[in-house]
């Protein structure tokens, strides 16, 4: 384990803090522990004694000198009042009781050091604290009794405190430095994944635990965006080799049209024809790059800047009546669903493009007196747009692949068109935080827009 | 015959679109630089100002927003190598007229710029459009011809008030598509085709005609006019 990044990584600082913050607060606590029972503690101490006092100032009141030398001496004889020092001195100064001296018999306390009674450390004397009481006569009262118990007593709270403390911060940073070490190691699999991926393994990954937490919900995400980078950057390595080959074919055409018109052409009308077929070809072309072109806008979410709020059910609608004469005419039947007001914050023009490929696609793909059915419908917090037709479907290994850009259904590729259109639907879905999916309708094709709702 | 600016700075389009316009019977001055085609538009009238929208000197946006500032209202057509989404609606908010995307056909260059010179008659002082015995009614949104109601659906009806409101104009697909449907995007599928025989069967056919390459024409049936 290494030391130095432990201490600077931040858990362990963070850790460090929580020490900190726990010492802190265990020395509060152990201080107000500390004085609200040695306080305690001096209360008892001095009102046991002033009570003692005062039931010995009764004796005397009520029997004179000799009854009170009679309870002291039975109390001294008894233990009677748990250890207590009694001394009682006459007007001369004469002790009838007891060993303490004083200079003057004023009433309250006086501390002493005495000699030891057993029960101190080793080598201190006794702390003796006393209270004097002058009686009538001239009499002097002193109740005293060990005080050093209480000073001990508070030691015992402070060391015990103190132990537990050092024990409790030596498991934290131990803890701490664990914790952090295991922390660490698991961002530097991420670091040591990140550098491996500059150098250009982009296949690995960051490893996975089987416990779910933070750490590793981030390295899922990590993961998932490897994933996503990947798939873009062979998307963009497909593309690169799909233009190259999608448009050296109508280019080739094109040179052989023009080649051959060169050749036969005799008459304008023949030239005329030549031109006519070229420029569709070239039309074509540049179909094509501008479907290219449009799709790398979608990709690049500018658009979203640009998104408002619509009637996502009037849109369809409006599609659905431009596209309807054209299934008539080619003897199909276009039949919709459509739920009324369905609002969407989005890319009027993208939308209404994505709605026109899907119809496009239905009309195109399917035989005579096919059924084109759509349905808008709000799904909870999703829209779903679905385009379905009974016509001859994709085959199931395919129906992934169709919103590749340039893939195209074999068997379709005698149809118009360049491969591009459901790649829009696509990324005009994903624009607005949605996804699109090709589904078996059996018979046909089901291809399913759902996007968020508008909140 | 109209006096166009063309303010391009790529030689071969430039000239490809003057010798055009040349020939259609437009007279057209031509400016490789923003600044000097600026300066010029500011000196002299044109009809119509067809400016690219990087240009060298003044950018094609700032040059027609500073032109509108100094309330040059000639029409402006802008074109633009920028096939963006976004850019057309800029060129339209800088004060332009009609934005073409290149490249372009020449044929609908031309149908634009016949467009802009013939401003369509203004939405608010008519009630009523007539061609021949032809009559659109545009606030009970009812079509008459020869005194017989006709009944069009709402898209059939901004379809034929777009022609009658450019009668004797070739207007492209492309200009149905933007102005009639909104749509700024090239469908397969001919949705403008199918719309105008539709149009043709409930009208009558001998309004509408195609012209060859380029488009539509709506015209009087000269045995009626």
């Amino acid at each position: 384990m290494q030391i130095a990044p432990t201490l600077k990584s931040a858990s362990f600082r963070l850790a460090a803090a929580y020490a900190a913050l726990f010492t802190i607060s265990v020395v509060v606590l152990a201080a107000v522990i500390y004085f609200l029972v040695t306080g305690l503690a001096d209360n008892g101490f001095r009102s046991r004694i002033r009570g003692e006092a005062n039931t010995l100032h009764n004796e005397f009141e009520t029997g004179g000198i000799q009854r009170l030398l009679r309870a002291i001496t039975e109390r001294q004889h008894d233990r009677l009042a748990g250890g207590l020092d009694y001394t009682l001195v006459d007007r001369s100064g004469k002790h009838l009781f007891g060993s303490v001296t004083v200079q003057s018999c004023s009433a309250g306390w006086v501390s002493f050091k005495g000699p030891p009674d057993g029960d101190e450390p080793p080598g201190q004397l006794e702390e003796l604290r006393v209270l004097k009481t002058p009686l009538p006569g001239g009499y002097c009262l002193m109740i005293g009794d060990d005080a050093g118990k209480i000073r001990v007593f508070g030691k015992l709270i402070l060391r015990s405190f103190g132990w537990g403390l050092l024990l409790s911060l030596t498991f934290a940073v131990l803890g701490g430095v664990f914790l952090s070490s295991n922390f660490l190691k698991r961002v530097e699999a991420m670091n040591r994944t990140a550098e491996a991926i500059i150098e250009g393994d982009m296949k690995r990954r960051i490893p996975r635990r089987a416990v779910s937490d933070d750490l590793d919900r981030l390295a899922a995400t990590f993961n998932r965006m490897l994933d996503r980078i990947t798939t873009l950057m062979d998307s963009l390595r497909h593309i690169s080799n799909d233009v190259a080959h999608d448009l050296r074919t109508p280019l080739g055409r094109l040179r052989h049209f023009l080649e051959d018109a060169g050749r036969t052409a005799g008459t304008p009308e023949e030239y005329q024809l030549a031109i006519d077929k070229a420029l569709s070809e070239v039309d074509g072309i540049l179909d094509t790059f501008g479907a290219i072109l449009r799709i790398a806008q979608i990709e690049s979410g500018t658009r979203r800047a640009g998104f408002r709020s619509l009637r996502l059910s009037d849109l369809v609608q409006d599609i659905c009546d431009s596209y309807e004469p054209s299934f008539e005419d080619a003897g199909k039947m276009l039949v919709r669903q459509i739920d009324p007001s369905i609002p969407i914050c989005g890319d009027r023009e993208l939308l209404v493009q994505s709605a026109a490929n899907l119809l496009e696609n239905a009309l195109t793909h399917t035989p005579a007196g096919a059924k084109v059915v759509v349905e808008l419908h709000l799904k909870g917090d999703f829209i779903e747009l679905t385009v379905s037709d009974n016509g001859n479907g994709v085959p199931e290994g395919e129906r992934a692949r169709i919103f590749e850009r340039f893939y195209r259904v074999e068997g379709s590729r005698t149809v118009a068109g360049n491969g591009l259109g459901l790649s829009i639907v696509e990324g005009v879905a994903e624009l607005h935080s949605g996804w699109v999916t090709a589904l078996d309708n059996n018979p046909g094709l089901r291809v399913a827009i759902r996007l968020p709702a508008a909140a | 015959m109209a006096s166009i600016l063309l303010i391009e700075d790529e030689r071969e389009t430039a000239e490809i679109i003057a010798r055009g316009l040349d020939e259609s019977g437009h007279n057209v001055r031509h400016e490789v630089r923003g600044d000097d085609g600026f300066n010029l538009a500011v000196e002299q009238s044109f009809d119509l100002l067809i400016i690219d929208r990087m240009l060298p000197g003044l950018d094609g946006l700032k040059l027609v927003q500073s032109l509108r500032a100094r309330d040059v209202s000639t029409p402006v057509l802008f074109l633009s190598n920028l096939g963006g989404l976004n850019e057309r609606v800029e060129g339209l908010n800088a004060g332009g007229d009609d934005y073409l995307g290149k490249p372009f056909g020449f044929t609908e260059l031309l149908a634009r710029v016949n467009a802009l010179l013939r401003r369509p008659l203004s939405t608010g002082e008519q009630s009523t459009l007539k061609l021949g015995d032809l009559e659109m009614n545009l606030i009970r949104r009812r079509v008459m011809r020869a005194g017989r109601e006709i009944d069009l659906l709402p898209r059939e009806f901004t379809l034929l008030e777009y022609l009658l409101r450019r009668p004797e104009q070739v207007v492209t697909r492309t200009m149905l598509l933007e102005g009639v449907w909104d749509y700024h995007f090239d469908p397969r599928t001919n949705i403008v085709e199918t719309h105008i025989s539709r149009l043709r069967a409930k009208i009558g056919s001998d309004l509408v005609q195609t012209i060859r390459g380029s488009g539509y024409m709506i015209r009087a049936n000269r045995a009626h006019a």
